[in-house]
């Protein structure tokens, strides 16, 4: 029931935009901006910094939302604008952050040469976020939406345009590639 | 290790991440960064283009200046080639000089041969003028026999013709008079009287 009420409230602001109110695009933008900011953050690697991705994205909703036909809900339709932005935005810097990649397993290899037995600690952490960054975008995507957004699965399908079982695959893959890459923190 | 463990990873590595800064984004600001873009999507090809414009005109005026030095080998050859010209040039006012002074000379003897073309022949003249005198002489003689009836003083004026221009057309007259004056007194002297049958010549 709340749902179906978000859903008719969503689609009368789209409305009131329509029709020229400013207004309600603002209020658009205030309800769905840090979850956009949030997710942007997300796929690009957690740079912290995602105020121009998110200004793209509420800048092509502008200009998007005249065509909205309510088919999905707001939020799916900004955040599959939110994934093509960040593909792009990623795509100028793939290289350099397979480069960073690289350095950090060398240092993680170099710690476990030590023997040094850190816990899990911020920069563990900040390992587990690095290998969900170098992860392939389709797996790295699908990561992000489930575990960290915590979207269902029949968003995310609607959201990247693919099937349940795809999604199924690929997430098992990604899992798996974690393990590998994750492998010694997971055991501590 | 399970899906779960893994999720669980991922999440506590999200929150230590924090929460991303952004600015919320105004209807006002997406016109403004609209009308920005426009204008940058317009100027910097202008200006690029502009530019181009530019380096391509200094450009040509640098080649059309100056250029790059010319080497010692190429200052030999255009001076050598300035020469020739200025041999060329020699010649041809050379040339120009003789066709002027020759058509001046054309147009001079052009007007000597109308001035002398304007001069009468003087042998014609002095046939002219004899004409002229044997015809007066004629004349008076013709006067003084006719109406002088001095036949004496015509036959003397006729014979002096004949003397004086015997091959002109007037002697041949003062000739064919003498021979009818003397046919005349052959006449008279046959008791014949009568007027003589000839008239004067008209010139």
């Amino acid at each position: 029931m709340a749902a179906m009420a978000k859903v008719t409230e969503e689609l009368a602001l789209v409305e009131r935009f329509r029709r020229g109110d400013d207004s309600a695009f603002e209020a658009i933008v205030e309800q769905h901006a840090a979850a956009v900011a949030a997710l942007a953050n997300r796929l690009l690697g957690w740079p912290g910094d995602v105020d121009d991705v998110v200004q793209e994205v509420f800048v092509a909703a502008f200009f998007g939302l005249k065509k909205f036909r309510g088919e999905s809900s707001l939020r799916t339709w900004l955040f599959t604008i939110t994934v093509n932005k960040c593909r792009s935005f990623r795509f100028r810097r793939l290289r350099r952050l397979r480069r960073v990649a690289v350095e950090e397993v060398t240092a993680r290899e170099s710690r476990e040469r030590s023997g040094e037995k850190a816990a899990l600690d911020q920069e563990a952490l900040a390992q587990v976020r690095r290998a969900i960054q170098v992860l392939p975008r389709k797996y790295r995507e699908i990561v992000v939406l489930r575990y960290l957004q915590g979207l269902e699965v029949s968003e995310i399908c609607e959201l990247l345009g693919i099937t349940a079982n795809a999604m199924q695959v690929r997430l098992n893959r990604a899992r798996k590639r974690l393990k590998e890459q994750l492998g010694d923190l997971l055991e501590e | 290790m399970n899906e779960e463990q893994i999720k669980q990873l991922c999440i506590r590595a999200d929150e230590t991440a924090g929460e991303p800064p952004f600015r919320l984004i105004t209807t006002a600001g997406i016109r403004r960064q609209v009308r920005r873009r426009r204008f940058v999507r317009v100027a910097v090809p202008a200006s690029l283009a502009a530019v181009l414009a530019v380096a391509a005109a200094l450009s040509a005026i640098w080649m059309r200046m100056g250029g790059p030095q010319p080497q010692p080998q190429r200052i030999a050859s255009l001076e050598e080639q300035v020469q020739q010209l200025q041999a060329r040039t020699d010649a041809t006012l050379k040339l120009m000089q003789e066709v002027l002074e020759r058509d001046r000379q054309d147009r001079r003897l052009a007007a000597l041969e109308t001035e002398l073309a304007s001069i009468p022949d003087p042998v014609q003249e002095i046939d002219r003028q004899v004409d002229k005198t044997a015809f007066i002489l004629v004349y008076q003689a013709d006067k003084l026999y006719k109406e002088l009836n001095q036949t004496e003083s015509a036959v003397a004026a006729y014979k002096e013709v004949i003397q004086l221009f015997p091959t002109n057309q007037w002697a041949n007259v003062a000739r064919e008079r003498l021979s009818q004056i003397e046919q005349r007194r052959l006449n008279k002297s046959d008791g014949q009287k009568g007027e003589p049958k000839w008239e004067p010549r008209n010139t």
